[in-house]
């Protein structure tokens, strides 16, 4: 028997955004250190170039949930979808890109000038409804959360809400649909997240994985 | 049959069954299980308009029990299932169950190793060979206190999620910093423990004395090499004061099980006793058990990468003349079983099967 050198492997799979902004860096910072999936890019599972390496593209949303009931061990996702869903994860890394905001924003034209200027029973539009409750919750306002699944700038505008919590990097959009920003609620930005008990039970593949990924999110400018 | 198993190992280390009521007083659970708990139980209105809620955990009820009914038992267990909201999110079902021990006495780390070492052997008698890992809110209240740290919550989260970054936002100390960065980054045994008296935090030495009477009772029962002390597990039940663990198997995601000392939970109702106990979800034990068997059932499966087909055809021989079955295959990438390939690539054989 001692003849025979052989593996029994411990597959990763690392989840990643299918879409969306994070998804062109991530694919970036993956090529730098030479990983690149061996399908097709409409193959959600795909093997890699890296040996016991799989990666899983879903939805940016989805990572989360993916990575708490194992099914994935880690992944790549914004602050902001980990924070809404609230599951307990490990976030081994700040990944530094895909930065921008999570801000309250107004019309324009209205007179709030501070959260604490919104009247109770105040309309708000989001696609973070949980982040949301919990921060007017916290300044003591009754919020009505309306949930839109994007394109929420256009929302007070149109008198769908009085104001909306949505992300916002540059306040562009913002702008352009005559909203202002009153507060700034959280950053987000890219982080590296892992299941509780890969972490544990893969501990040195995790680190590995971990390891090459910060070295190159800091070596490649994006 | 895994309820059985679970009888009979409670029985055997002298526990006796008890019943807790469907439901409870709101106001009592909350006393003992706290925020945000709470909030993912049912609830509904007794006649006279009191909150009234269906169990969803057993713990705090039998911390009542033990207050209202002077019960002359010190060594508890339960067999029992919970209902708790589920979210469209949650892959978990509304009820599940559960069976725990909970042991009360004087509060040594001989009754934590005790409860420890009966679920690893309960878990282990079903088949299941489980991992545990230790963290203590003593620690870490000491340590908040030590530094001053006031958003105990927000510490908790950010430990416990092992984000570095979040715990940056909360604290500014630089020695405070390096103490925590230790936590999260590292996983041992009692060195852990004993670096940070190491590094300055003489309360901690208590907790030092205590983690080696723990491992004393681990190691007697042969445990030790599934335990590993990871400061980062900080579970989430408010009644939680000494260590805290949790139960988890390969394969699985999420925890098990969990559990640690609650003596402040007894204060709550009036009993200055030491508490400790474990809970474990019997769903997700089935769920181990069907994937461990079905790990062990199928065949074996063979790789082979180029040149090692002679290699893998004589391991195949080998393996069936012992009755083990067997499938051989060119390897295409697959990492569900062994790999015949080079020399440096891998572990021996024995160590796989």
């Amino acid at each position: 028997m001692e003849l025979f050198w052989v593996k029994e492997m411990k597959g990763l799979i690392l989840a990643i955004p299918n879409k969306g902004r994070l998804r062109k860096p991530i694919m970036e910072i993956l090529e730098s250190i030479g990983i690149m999936a061996m399908d097709d890019e409409r193959v959600y599972l795909s093997n890699t170039t890296m040996e016991n390496l799989q990666l899983l593209s879903v939805r940016a949303v989805d990572i989360p949930t993916y990575i708490y009931y194992g099914i994935a061990d880690m992944g790549i996702t914004g602050k902001d979808i980990i924070e809404e869903c609230g599951f307990e994860l490990y976030e081994l890394a700040d990944m530094k890109f895909g930065s921008c905001n999570l801000v309250l924003a107004v019309r324009e034209d209205s007179p709030y000038s501070i959260p604490m200027d919104l009247p109770q029973g105040v309309k708000v539009a989001t696609e973070f409804p949980n982040i949301t409750r919990r921060f007017f919750n916290s300044l003591g306002i009754q919020a009505e959360i309306i949930i839109l699944r994007g394109a929420v700038e256009i929302a007070p505008i149109l008198g769908l809400s009085d104001c909306i919590v949505d992300l916002s990097s540059t306040g562009e959009t913002l702008r352009k649909n005559g909203l202002r920003s009153i507060a700034t609620i959280m950053k987000s930005s890219a982080r590296l997240i892992c299941n509780k008990i890969s972490y544990k039970t893969k501990y040195n593949e995790v680190k590995r994985i971990e390891e090459l990924l910060v070295r190159a999110c800091e070596n490649i400018n994006l | 049959m895994i309820e059985e198993k679970f009888r009979e190992i409670f029985e055997l280390w002298g526990y006796r069954e008890v019943r807790t009521s469907t439901v409870e007083y709101f106001d009592i659970i909350k006393l003992g299980a706290g925020e945000p708990f709470v909030d993912s139980i049912f609830k509904f209105q007794d006649y006279d308009g009191k909150l009234i809620s269906i169990r969803g955990e057993i713990t705090t009820q039998i911390a009542r029990m033990m207050a209202t009914r002077l019960y002359n038992e010190n060594r508890v267990y339960y067999i029992e299932n919970c209902i708790r909201f589920v979210s469209p999110r949650d892959v978990g079902q509304r009820e599940f169950w559960q069976a725990g021990a909970e042991l009360f006495g004087r509060g040594g780390a001989e009754e934590d190793g005790e409860i420890i070492c009966l679920a690893l052997e309960c878990l282990e008698k079903l088949g299941l060979k489980a991992n545990v890992d230790i963290g203590s809110i003593s620690i870490f209240r000491k340590i908040a206190n030590y530094f001053k740290i006031e958003e105990l919550d927000a510490l908790r989260r950010a430990i416990s999620s092992k984000s570095l970054f979040a715990i940056r936002e909360i604290v500014r100390n630089e020695s405070a910093m390096e103490v925590l960065k230790y936590i999260i980054e590292n996983r041992g045994s009692i060195e852990i423990v004993k670096k940070l008296v190491d590094m300055g935090i003489a309360e901690i030495m208590e907790d030092l004395k205590y983690f080696e009477g723990l491992f004393e009772v681990i190691r007697a029962y042969g445990y030790e090499d599934r335990i590993v002390v990871d400061l980062s597990t900080l579970r989430e039940m408010k009644y939680y004061n000494g260590i805290v663990f949790e139960i988890f198997l390969e394969g699985i995601g999420i925890p098990i099980g969990g559990g640690g000392r609650y003596d402040e939970m007894m204060k709550e109702f009036g009993l200055s006793l030491g508490a400790t106990g474990f809970a474990v979800n019997i769903d997700l034990i089935m769920k181990a058990i069907k994937y461990s068997t079905m790990k062990k059932e199928g065949p074996v499966r063979i790789y082979y990468k180029e040149g090692f087909l002679e290699k893998a055809v004589r391991m195949a021989k080998e393996l069936r003349s012992k009755g083990i079955k067997c499938i051989i295959a060119p390897h295409r990438g697959e990492n569900n079983g062994i790999i015949l390939g080079e020399r440096d690539e891998g572990t021996n054989i024995s160590n796989t099967k």
